[in-house]
C-alpha cells in the first residue's frame, strides 16, 4: 500500500485534480443539486448517477477537532490537529489545521479551506480559522 | 440537553418483533488463555494463527456444552477468517453458516435456528491481530483498500480509529460540558473489574489521577481510553431453546435482539459527530426492551463494545439509562465498577481484560447469568449487550429463568 493512498474509486481523480489547482471541487447531483463528498458513483439522496464537478467556496464552521500526540503518518509529525468542519455546501470536510490556531478552536468558529504541499509531492486542502485575512488578501 | 439531529432514519422497526425472542440459548462457552497468549506474543513467539486460537476456544466450548462436534450443524466464524478454511480446520461440515463479527454471529445463529436451517450452531472467533501486527491507523492501516473513514482522510493527516473517537468525544464535551474526568471513570472502573479477574491481561489498578496524568493519544482521549490489541480466541455454542434445556443445566436464553443502522455521510463522520448514533440507539432500545418486556432499570449488568471508553457514555445516553449529557454524573452516582448499582463490562472489557472485538463480552454475559463470573453480580437475571461499530447499532438481551 502507498504511504498516502488517495485514489479509491474512479471519482477521486477529479477531486485531487481540482485540489492541485488550489480550487477544490466537489460533485453536485445534476438532478437534486445536492453536493457530496467523498466522491462516489451516485447521489445518496436520489440515486442519480448524473453529477457535475463544481468549485466549492471552501467556507464552513467547526464541528470538532482532535490532536494526535503520536506520529502515525510520515508526513505528519506529532502533534497534528485535525478539524471536522461543516462546509456551506453541506458536506463535512476533515483536514489538518496549523498548530498555532489550536487554542482558538471552538464549535461554530468560521473556517476556510487553504492549500499546502504534501511531502509526497501533491497539493492538499487544509483548514484555517484565519478567514478574514484570507478575504482581505483577495 | 438534546443534540440537534434530524431523524434521518425510518422507524418502521419500532413495532417490536418478538419472533426471535427466546428461540435460542447459549449452552457452551470457551476461550483461549488470553494472559498466556499475550505473554507469549510479547516474548516474540506466535503460539497460534487465527484458526489455532479459534480451534482451542471451539474445543473448550464443546466440552463446556457437553456435546460432541458431530452435533454441530451450523458454523459462524469471525470476519477475519475464511469460512471454508475454518470448516476444514475445525472438521465441521455444516449445513448452514458464514462469516460475521461478534454480535452479528450471535444474531445469525439465532436466525438460522429460528428458520430451521440449523439446530446447534458454533460461533468461533480466533485472531492473531497482535502477533500479525494488524494496524488500526497509519500508512498500513487495515482497510486501506476501502473507503473507511480512518484511512480515507490520511493524505490530510487524519488516521486511526482513536482519532474518530477523539473527534466524537471532543464535540460531546463542548456541547454538554462533559469532562475528561467524567470519561476517566470508565477506565478506572473497568480496571477494578479486571483486577479481580484472573482471565484479564491488564490487572493493575489505576486511579482517576493516573488516568488524567496519562499521555494523550488522540486528545482529548488518553492512553487508558484505548483498548488493548492482543491475540486470542472465543467460541460459543448456541442451540434451539427446548434442546438447550435438555442438554445444559443452566442455558442462557437470548431474550431479544435489535438492530438499526446509520450510514448517511459516514465517511465524513456525520453519524458520529452530528447524531452520536443516538437515533439508532433509540430505535434499538425500543426493539429490545419491548421484546424482552423490560427496561433499562431491569438490566442487572450492562455490556458495551469498548474499543474506546467513550462508547460507554454514548451507550448510556442513547439507550435511555440517563439523558444526553448526563452520563458523567450518572456514572458517579450509580457506580459502574464492583459494588456499583449498574455494573458495566464486569470482566474489565476490551480496555483491561482482552480485546476480542466484541466476542469476550458475550462470554462474560453468559458467565454472569450462570453465576460463574470472576466477580459475580448478585441476582443477575438480565444482561444487555450493545455495540455500535461503524454505524451498525446492535443490542442483545440475555437472560435466565
Amino acid at each position: 500500500m502507498s504511504t498516502s493512498p488517495r485514489f479509491y474509486s474512479p471519482y477521486d481523480e477529479s477531486f485531487w485534480s481540482s485540489v492541485s489547482d488550489d480550487a477544490a471541487s466537489m460533485q453536485r447531483c445534476s438532478d437534486c443539486e445536492q453536493h457530496r463528498y467523498p466522491p462516489s458513483a451516485c447521489c445518496p439522496n436520489c440515486l442519480s448517477t448524473n453529477a457535475t464537478w463544481e468549485k466549492i467556496s471552501g467556507i464552513g464552521h467547526v464541528l470538532s477537532w482532535t490532536t494526535l500526540h503520536k506520529q502515525y503518518l510520515p508526513a505528519y509529525p506529532a502533534p497534528t490537529t485535525i478539524v471536522a468542519a461543516r462546509l456551506e455546501e453541506g458536506p463535512i470536510f476533515l483536514s489538518n489545521i496549523d498548530g498555532k490556531e489550536v487554542n482558538a478552536l471552538k464549535i461554530g468558529a468560521p473556517v476556510k479551506i487553504i492549500y499546502g504541499d504534501h511531502p509526497d509531492g501533491y497539493r492538499i486542502p487544509r483548514l484555517t480559522l484565519n478567514c478574514t485575512s484570507i478575504e482581505a488578501k483577495r | 440537553m438534546n443534540y440537534p439531529y434530524p431523524m434521518s432514519i425510518h422507524d418502521s422497526a419500532e413495532a417490536a418483533d418478538h419472533t426471535i425472542s427466546n428461540v435460542a440459548a447459549v449452552i457452551g462457552i470457551g476461550q483461549t488463555d488470553w494472559v498466556a497468549d499475550h505473554k507469549s506474543v510479547r516474548e516474540g513467539k506466535k503460539p497460534f494463527d487465527s484458526y489455532g486460537y479459534g480451534a482451542t476456544a471451539f474445543k473448550r466450548a464443546l466440552d463446556d456444552a457437553g456435546i460432541s462436534r458431530s452435533e454441530i450443524d451450523g458454523l459462524v466464524v469471525g470476519h477475519n477468517a475464511s469460512f471454508e478454511r475454518a470448516g476444514e480446520v475445525y472438521g465441521v461440515n455444516a449445513r448452514w453458516g458464514g462469516q460475521a463479527d461478534a454480535v452479528q454471529s450471535v444474531v445469525t445463529a439465532v436466525m438460522a435456528i429460528k428458520s430451521g436451517l440449523a439446530k446447534v450452531v458454533a460461533v468461533v472467533y480466533g485472531h492473531d491481530q497482535r502477533s500479525a501486527k494488524v494496524q488500526y491507523g497509519g500508512p498500513e492501516a487495515s482497510g486501506g483498500d476501502r473507503h473507511l473513514s480512518y484511512v480515507y482522510h490520511a493524505p490530510m493527516g487524519l488516521t486511526s480509529q482513536g482519532a474518530l473517537y477523539g473527534l466524537m468525544y471532543r464535540r460531546h464535551m463542548e456541547l454538554t460540558g462533559a469532562t475528561e474526568w467524567d470519561l476517566g471513570q470508565v477506565s478506572v472502573a473497568q480496571r477494578q473489574w479486571a483486577s479481580r479477574n484472573p482471565r484479564a491481561i491488564l490487572r493493575k489498578l489505576i486511579t482517576i489521577d493516573d488516568y488524567l496524568a496519562s499521555d494523550y493519544i488522540a486528545e482529548p482521549l488518553h492512553l487508558y481510553d484505548y483498548c488493548m490489541v492482543n491475540d486470542g480466541g472465543v467460541a460459543l455454542i448456541i442451540s434451539e431453546t427446548s434442546h438447550a434445556r435438555c442438554r445444559h443445566k443452566r442455558p442462557v436464553t437470548i431474550r431479544a435482539i435489535g438492530r438499526a443502522d446509520l450510514h448517511e455521510q459516514s465517511a465524513t463522520l456525520k453519524p458520529r459527530l452530528i447524531d452520536f448514533y443516538h437515533p439508532a440507539h433509540r430505535l434499538v432500545a425500543n426493539q429490545v426492551y419491548n421484546a424482552a418486556g423490560i427496561g433499562p432499570k431491569d438490566i442487572d449488568a450492562f455490556y458495551v463494545y469498548d474499543s474506546f471508553s467513550c462508547h460507554i457514555p454514548f451507550a448510556l445516553e442513547g439507550f435511555g439509562f440517563c439523558g444526553v449529557g448526563e452520563s458523567g454524573r450518572f456514572i458517579a452516582e450509580m457506580g459502574i465498577g464492583p459494588g456499583g448499582r449498574l455494573p458495566i463490562n464486569t470482566s474489565g472489557g476490551q480496555l483491561s481484560e482482552s480485546n476480542m472485538q466484541g466476542w469476550s463480552h458475550q462470554l462474560e454475559a453468559v458467565r454472569q447469568l450462570r453465576g460463574e463470573a470472576a466477580t459475580p453480580v448478585l441476582n443477575c437475571r438480565h444482561v444487555q449487550y450493545v455495540s455500535d461499530v461503524v454505524g451498525k447499532v446492535f443490542s442483545i438481551i440475555y437472560g435466565v429463568d
